[in-house]
């Protein structure tokens, strides 16, 4: 996903340096699942992995989506994050669940 | 709204390192300005501000960031309860910009925004430069009403602390409490809503309870409260029973907690039409609150002292061109915290990105989840998930809610283990 705003950033400046400037090429698209997956993050990260709350960056978007569901329908236990999924519908939670693993 | 093709000229002045002046033939046609052009200025590095600043140049790389704080070493509000009863000292609670320096790319100013002129997109340093903006985010925390109960100023906060501003307050508490004889009265006057951190003055007299009962246990904690409630209330009051015996009174406003006056020379709080005189040892009164000064001097409050903003970006209602998050906005039902300003800024990135290169706003979603320790081994939660709806930050029906009341001892010691993890991985996700 960062390269590939790497890559966009790259783009957006090889077209101002030919002049097309006024083309509001210039970063990648932000999507709603984006952002509701960088909510993650405050808790899921490696510093907080360091007391056992795992980083939740490298998992596979389908083990993402999974668990959120089973904590969401009480499948499995919790202490807060049945809290947490309670708040999404199945659509959400694979917008979100995609912007993992990568 | 200003149209961007109409200005010849970017000036980005006073600032070292930030973006140079937009030449003229580069001027957008269509008002969409390129994100390498762009200068975003942010104003306050706490955890609102912080975390725009760096979510900016996640999205957008070739954004000019500049993030302008007086402080070099920044102490987080969260936290700061833990020094009070003695489990971690001060610098457990200080973070540093080196990291959105050096690894972000921002340009920190350490210096105190005084002044904004909205109309010319500038705002003014203290150290007497002026910095232009495109776009500027404001996250100025909060400021005390003093005037709410007579007789203490904001003069008198060297010796009774209000301790609401994490560091030098938190030093002078935290030493007064040390200095206090086993048999003392610790008495807090708790503030009216809204105020930063609602379960906050609750963890703060657990935290104190813990303390006191390890090295000064026939001291007293007295609560005199401004509200008829608190936030996880349920709680708080069972883990008091459970490990605090009657240490910790707390008396409603309604019922004899109403601070009329403070007698600061005699450290005394009036309630009861004077009828009742609270005589404490160490006194934490905990003002009322109300937005950041530099919000309400930009003409951006309202007439409670808050700032209203549309809540799917958090710009202003009063300028197209500001941004105001953190506990100085009014956000619908996100409490005043700091996950709420760490989400926020979340949303605030996403706009300002999507605006500059011309794309469509994104529906904001977000949560909020805050911890309060009992004990440093017995915590409790509140969590919830918000969207955007009919105009305001809503709670998502049936999700979120606080721990369940009766919980096992490994249940309150496991959330006490993430208290820990949430504190480690939100610093992490603002300043690291």
């Amino acid at each position: 996903m960062r390269n590939a705003r790497i890559y966009a950033a790259g783009l957006a400046a090889s077209l101002a340096m030919i002049g097309s400037a006024s083309q509001a090429v210039a970063g990648d698209e932000i999507t709603r699942g984006e952002l509701m997956a960088i909510t993650c993050q405050a808790c899921h990260n490696a510093a907080a992995a360091e007391h056992g709350v795992p980083d939740l960056s490298p998992y596979p978007p389908e083990l993402i989506a999974s668990q959120l569901r089973a904590f969401r329908d009480g499948d499995r236990a919790a202490t807060v994050m049945d809290r947490h999924a309670t708040g999404y519908t199945d659509e959400e939670i694979e917008a979100m669940a995609a912007y993992f693993g990568n | 709204m200003h149209d961007f093709s109409r200005r010849k000229f970017l000036k980005v002045a006073g600032i070292s390192g930030a973006a140079a002046a937009t030449g003229i033939g580069c001027a957008p046609t269509n008002g969409v300005r390129p994100l390498e052009k762009a200068h975003v200025v942010v104003v306050g590095g706490g955890s609102g501000g912080a975390t725009t600043a760096k979510y900016l140049k996640k999205f957008g790389p070739d954004v000019n960031v500049t993030l302008i704080e007086p402080n070099a070493t920044y102490h987080t509000c969260y936290g700061s309860n833990w020094v009070l009863g003695g489990m971690v000292d001060m610098d457990f609670i200080a973070q540093t910009y080196d990291s959105l320096r050096e690894n972000w790319g921002i340009n920190v100013v350490q210096d105190k925004v005084v002044g904004v002129d909205a109309d010319a997109r500038r705002v003014r340093l203290e150290g007497g430069d002026n910095v232009s903006y495109d776009k500027l985010v404001m996250s100025p925390g909060i400021d005390f009403r003093y005037d709410a109960v007579p007789g203490i100023t904001e003069a008198d906060a060297e010796r009774i602390p209000h301790a609401w501003k994490a560091g030098e307050q938190t030093r002078i508490l935290r030493s007064q409490l040390e200095a206090m004889p086993n048999g003392g009265v610790f008495v807090m006057v708790a503030p009216p809503n809204p105020f930063r951190c609602p379960p906050g003055p609750y963890e703060r007299v657990s935290l104190i309870a813990h303390y006191f009962k390890q090295e000064k246990p026939r001291s007293k904690i007295i609560i005199l409260d401004t509200k008829d409630g608190f936030s996880k209330q349920g709680l708080f009051e069972e883990g008091w029973a459970q490990h605090y015996g009657d240490m910790i009174e707390w008396r409603p406003a309604s019922d004899g907690g109403l601070a009329e006056e403070v007698d600061v020379n005699e450290m005394t709080v009036v309630t009861e039409a004077g009828f009742e005189r609270v005589k404490a040892d160490v006194l934490n009164f905990i003002p009322a609150q109300r937005a950041g000064r530099i919000a309400h001097d930009a003409g951006l409050t309202n007439n409670n002292g808050w700032v209203p903003v549309h809540q799917s970006s958090f710009k202003s209602e009063m300028d197209d061109n500001i941004y105001v998050l953190g506990d100085a906005s009014i956000a619908g039902a996100m409490p005043k915290s700091g996950h709420s300003a760490n989400t926020q800024g979340k949303i605030v990135a996403t706009a300002i990105i999507q605006e500059l290169s011309g794309r469509d706003p994104v529906t904001p979603s977000s949560v909020n989840t805050c911890y309060s320790l009992v004990t440093p081994d017995h915590a409790v939660s509140v969590a919830a998930v918000y969207r955007y709806k009919d105009g305001a930050m809503t709670g998502v029906e049936g999700a979120g809610g606080v721990s369940p009341m009766g919980a096992s001892e490994r249940f309150r010691a496991q959330e006490a283990r993430y208290t820990r993890a949430w504190y480690a991985g939100i610093t992490n996700d603002i300043w690291g």
